[in-house]
């Protein structure tokens, strides 16, 4: 095996998916190799610098998106909520509702008579 | 596919906002990172990764279970960013050009470091090594066509299996792993011209 060889193997030696007999050969290969012994550490840096790339996303991502589908939706997705009551169920909103008036209203059935101060 | 992710998946289709809240949670580093990387512009990645997670939002129907949903999710990111790739060699004065690593990972307001710019905060000297590490990096991979950049990033960068990108990329593995070579091989040959 001569360094052309060798080298063309590297990728399949680093990731272990090398056939038993050809990673022999590559191993036999670089024992007595200092130049390719060189190549294959400066490829493994290669590689590991490459894992080392990772990103992570913005965090204004999700509420981009979210921005921006609800306008090309023309309101129909994410429309942004009002924030006291965008937590609270409709259902109860409209319970309150109801309440508010029927206290409103017995107030002032009640109340009424008894408020007036009518001249003598 | 789990049942947790095909319930997800579900509720994803009934345009659930909360299912589409946790997919883009739970994929956005992801996505972001193949297109930051494929790109090399943060600014365009921005804009890309928004418009992948779109696309996922309006075709999510067309998703049949058939692959894993991150499958299908990063093949809209590659061919997304592919596009990106061409829009920008038509138009190379709009946005095209890479950002200096040092800027995107280190100084700019609301970034978040990448994994190299984390690297000793406390040592200035081996900060500024990793950032120009990173930028000679970035460089080389633009340098690769994009093909080529696509599978170094899912392989070496995003550390998926050689199934998982020939179902991402449609390619045999046999063509996957002598691209990938001559990719590696090219890299490291780009980086041996500044350390040698």
């Amino acid at each position: 095996m001569d360094h052309a060889e060798a080298q063309n193997e590297f990728s399949d030696f680093v990731d272990g998916t090398l056939a038993e007999i050809k990673r022999a050969e590559v191993e036999q290969h670089l024992a007595v190799c200092i130049q390719c012994r060189t190549e294959l550490a400066a490829f493994k840096r290669t590689l590991g610098s490459l894992g080392r790339l990772k990103q992570t996303a913005p965090p204004s991502l999700l509420s981009d998106v979210k921005q921006q589908i609800y306008k090309r939706s023309h309101g129909r997705f994410f429309a942004p909520r009002w924030k006291l009551f965008g937590r609270i169920p409709f259902e109860w909103i409209s319970l309150g509702t109801i309440i508010a008036m029927l206290v409103y209203y017995l107030a002032v059935l009640h109340g009424s008579p008894g408020s007036v101060h009518g001249a003598p | 596919m789990s049942l947790a992710e095909r319930l997800l998946i579900g509720r994803l289709k009934e345009r659930d906002p909360a299912a589409f809240e946790e997919i883009v949670r739970r994929y956005g580093d992801k996505v972001f990172s193949l297109i930051y990387r494929m790109l090399g512009n943060r600014h365009e990645a921005e804009d890309v990764a928004q418009e992948v997670f779109i696309t996922v939002f309006k075709t999510v129907d067309s998703f049949r279970g058939e692959a894993k949903f991150s499958t299908w999710l990063l093949r809209i990111a590659a061919n997304q960013s592919k596009n990106r790739i061409k829009y920008l060699a038509r138009r190379p004065t709009d946005g095209g050009e890479l950002d200096d690593a040092a800027q995107a990972g280190l100084g700019a307001p609301g970034v978040t470091p990448g994994p190299i710019a984390h690297a000793q905060i406390d040592a200035p000297d081996k900060l500024l090594e990793a950032a120009e590490i990173e930028r000679l990096m970035q460089t080389a991979i633009a340098a690769l066509d994009e093909e080529h950049r696509l599978l170094v990033i899912l392989r070496d960068v995003e550390e998926m299996s050689y199934q998982e990108i020939g179902e991402i990329t449609g390619l045999p593995e046999g063509t996957i792993k002598s691209r990938l070579h001559r990719a590696r091989m090219a890299i490291k040959e780009e980086l041996d011209k500044h350390t040698k």
